[in-house]
């Protein structure tokens, strides 16, 4: 019973109970939605929002926001794909590099942000557009095919009959999840975000824990890259532009707050699935694609609509009950 | 009655409460035309709430506000502002980036139109005609970010005079002005208060109040002590008045001074208004900073805590000199915060009670590269049980607890950091006297285990009570340091407030 009341307590309980109705909403009226091929290929088409969305929720824990790992992903399969096609890098050698290439995307965003003193949302538009830039750069706008053979198994593999991609979520979770809450810099995160004054006047570095977000963030956008390239063996300036905003719409419907310091990795996770599930039924009833980001962009507004409008139902309900906020002190 | 319809701007019977304070209780003044009627108090006394409740920032809850005899509400400021009544606060409300008639028009465009276009050359020359009235020679495209601040300070009268108010409100307005500026600033009151407006002048430096108000009213504790003019008092009436008779509360202070030195701070000054300070904390000891508001004492603090840069003198810690850039140096070194305003800068109200308590030495709850959540969860049983804190710390972020709740989780923070001093601004501000009482008996325990506190209080009694010496501080110097026991509330706001050798009178 106490794990009962712990659950239904949890921050995430909310989104769990969210995707439930979503799922059983949809299975009920798309015969082919649980089937096991089905949700394959789901698998396979959430992997790349659900890591990106890694980075996404750490950044936002820390009160910042993160637009660019779109153009990160399409700037890493770019050069992954010239590396490796064009210039004969082995495959692995190539792969490290391009997670070097994150760490230090992310780190430009990070420094900007912080040192540099500039708002994280105007950092980020910026190398949105400039990280593309620099993919369509590299290969005058062509797609590079054919990379390797030997990315396939990465993307296509499968161990004990699932997808690869499903354990590499599953794996970068869990690294995610235990860091955020059993790691200094992870619980400082949260300080960051909860309350920066605060975070700075007890001795936690503000900027340091602000750029680490970005890096990590810059890694996870990487780690996509790589993915997405084996996805399809080739190497685009244009792939990937939906990852930045779906990242950050999976981590707002898994109840991250976009001020920071409130939310749970998990949750993002769980957010990346509603609204891959919400599209992959749409696609199921041959919906026309346009709808799809009609519907991501709905169910965002939704999603942070109730966010926000909870705080004033409860105030509008505890006017209604005279229950005056707690914590007020004479002025 | 018929005083009161002679009165331009009668408050009575005004009572406004606040969750768990009284702020004001039955309180009334009258303002006369051409009159500058100074509003006196100590800190938390309810001049501030009772500017708010006139100037249309609060409504009463009970009590009415009569213009001319006429009784109005306030539902905002700026319905405040359209029947005449002008605040002028400490934070400026002037926008920096626009210029000085811009500003003095702000809100007013819509009167001073063209066909919808905005009428610059009529704007301009009211505001010079304006400035002119206040033998101001500010030019009006100056932008206002570029003046000083006393000139600010200048813009936001001639916007009050410009909508023709007949009640400026004028709350601290020397607080950020030196002596030659006070003077003009002198001069400008006097020609107001010949064109008729009255003022309305909130200040804790005595002096200047007996140069230039009429009349007097004193609050303590929200309620009205008395009015009087100015010429029927002495500066020591006035201080007797602001302290009040109260019996004597009991402050539970332990004594546990060593005589090794724990802080000492010498000549010191920093970039934010620290003046050559120069003073030592011994182990065990309750220092205190006593001044009034703008004294300067939060500064000081926050030159010790690394948050201003000291830029002359020496900081030792325990025998070692310090220098902290940054309070992450500080709280390493075992220097703990009680930030003034802990729900901003203090509690995180994402964290539960034990994740509040842990956070400024994390390293303690590692087990190996892991924090144990469970290690954190036993050292939160420890400090609710040992502080007495509310057991819903436990489960629940702690801004559902209780002020005094949330301080002593703060606390507990710092006993948890294992810091050797510990700055506390305002403890107990805002706390019900049970909690008050709590607070002192940890800082008795506190300072019996050898930890120093440097206590920043505007409670003059439980500064007295509890300090084992006090600095008395003010602009940025201090100007003695005795006993706590030695000195009396009256002597200090004296003191503070900058009243005279000749003019004290022992009480």
């Amino acid at each position: 019973m106490n794990l009962m009341k712990k659950y239904l307590q949890s921050t995430i309980a909310g989104p769990i109970f969210a995707l439930l109705v979503v799922v059983v909403v949809i299975a009920l009226i798309t015969p082919r939605f649980l089937h096991p091929t089905n949700m394959s290929n789901v698998s396979l088409q959430v992997s790349l929002v659900a890591i990106v969305a890694i980075g996404g929720t750490l950044v936002i824990l820390t009160g910042g926001i993160d637009l660019s790992p779109g153009s990160t992903v399409a700037l890493v399969c770019v050069s992954l794909a010239y590396l490796v096609k064009n210039m004969g890098v082995p495959l692995p050698i190539g792969i490290l590099l391009m997670l070097l290439l994150g760490l230090l995307l992310g780190f430009i965003n990070g420094a900007l942000s912080t040192f540099g003193k500039i708002p994280s949302f105007i950092v980020t538009l910026a190398t949105m557009n400039i990280y593309r830039g620099i993919a369509f750069a590299i290969t005058g706008g062509l797609t590079i095919f054919s990379v390797s053979p030997d990315l396939d198994p990465i993307f296509y593999g499968r161990f004990l009959g699932i997808p690869l991609p499903f354990y590499y979520v599953v794996i970068l979770y869990g690294i995610a999840a235990i860091f955020l809450r059993n790691t200094i810099p992870g619980r400082s995160i949260y300080a960051v975000g909860g309350n920066e004054p605060a975070a700075r006047l007890t001795g936690i570095s503000v900027n340091r824990m602000r750029l680490l977000a970005f890096v990590l963030a810059g890694l996870t956008a990487a780690i996509a890259g790589v993915l997405e390239t084996a996805w399809l063996n080739s190497g685009a300036p244009s792939y990937g532009s939906d990852l930045g905003l779906g990242s950050i719409g999976a981590a707002v419907i898994g109840g991250a707050s976009l001020m920071g310091g409130y939310g749970n990795i998990v949750a993002s996770l769980i957010g990346a699935l509603i609204v891959a599930f919400v599209q992959n039924g749409l696609n199921l009833h041959a919906v026309q694609s346009a709808w799809q980001d009609i519907t991501l962009g709905l169910v965002i507004i939704l999603a942070v609509g109730l966010d926000m409008w909870r705080n004033s139902i409860g105030e509008f309900i505890g006017r209604l009950f005279q229950v005056s906020p707690p914590g007020r002190s004479k002025d | 009655m018929d005083a009161e319809k002679s009165a331009l701007w009668v408050a009575r019977g005004i009572c406004k409460s606040f969750p768990g304070v009284q702020a004001l209780d039955d309180v009334s003044l009258d303002i006369f035309p051409g009159e500058v009627h100074a509003l006196l108090g100590e800190n938390g006394s309810g001049k501030s709430t009772l500017v708010k409740c006139m100037a249309g920032v609060y409504i009463p809850d009970r009590g009415e506000l009569l213009y001319h005899g006429v009784p109005l509400v306030f539902h905002n400021p700026t319905e405040a502002r359209v029947h005449g009544i002008a605040t002028i606060y400490q934070e400026f409300s002037l926008v920096p980036t626009l210029s000085v008639a811009e500003n003095i028009f702000l809100g007013n465009y819509k009167t001073h139109t063209n066909n919808g276009m905005i009428n610059w050359p009529v704007i301009r020359e009211k505001t010079r005609k304006v400035l002119k009235q206040l033998s101001l020679s500010l030019d009006p495209d100056a932008i206002v970010k570029t003046l000083s601040v006393a000139e600010q300070q200048m813009v936001e009268i001639a916007k009050a005079v410009s909508i023709d108010s007949s009640l400026l409100i004028m709350d601290e307005p020397t607080a950020a002005l030196g002596l030659t500026e006070t003077k003009h600033l002198m001069d400008l009151i006097r020609l107001l208060t010949s064109q008729n407006k009255a003022i309305l002048y909130i200040s804790h430096r005595l002096d200047e109040v007996f140069e230039i108000a009429d009349r007097v009213t004193i609050l303590k504790d929200g309620h009205r002590v008395g009015t009087a003019p100015i010429s029927e008092l002495k500066m020591s009436d006035v201080v007797r008045m602001m302290i009040g008779f109260d019996i004597e509360q009991h402050y539970p202070k332990e004594t546990h001074v060593q005589k090794i030195p724990c802080l000492e701070v010498q000549n010191i000054s920093s970039g934010n208004g620290v003046n050559d300070i120069s003073f030592t904390i011994h182990v065990g000891e309750v220092f205190g900073l006593g001044g009034m508001l703008g004294s300067g004492r939060t500064e000081i603090a926050r030159a010790i805590y690394g948050l201003d840069r000291i830029t002359k003198g020496r900081i030792s810690l325990n025998g070692q000199e310090v220098k902290f850039n940054s309070p992450r140096e500080a709280v390493h070194t075992g220097i703990g915060l009680i930030p003034e305003n802990r729900k901003t800068d203090g509690s995180f109200f994402n964290f539960e009670g034990p994740k509040n308590i842990t956070i400024s030495r994390l390293k303690t709850i590692l087990q190996g590269p892991w924090l144990s959540l469970s290690s954190e969860k036993k050292v939160g049983l420890t400090y609710i049980k040992k502080m007495n804190i509310s057991a819903t710390a436990m489960e629940r972020s702690v801004k559902f607890l209780s002020g005094g709740n949330q301080q002593k989780v703060i606390i507990a923070r710092w006993l948890f950091s294992q810091a050797r001093l510990l700055i506390m601004d305002e403890p107990t501000q805002g706390i019900d006297i049970g909690a008050k009482l709590e607070i002192y008996k940890v800082i008795n325990e506190l300072t019996a285990s050898g930890i120093s506190v440097l206590l920043i209080s505007s409670d003059i009694p439980e500064l007295l009570a509890m300090s084992d010496r006090v600095a008395i501080v003010r602009d940025g110097h201090i100007l003695q340091i005795t006993e706590g026991s030695g000195m009396s509330e009256y002597e200090l706001i004296s003191t503070a407030s900058g009243v005279g050798p000749d003019e004290k009178v022992p009480s």
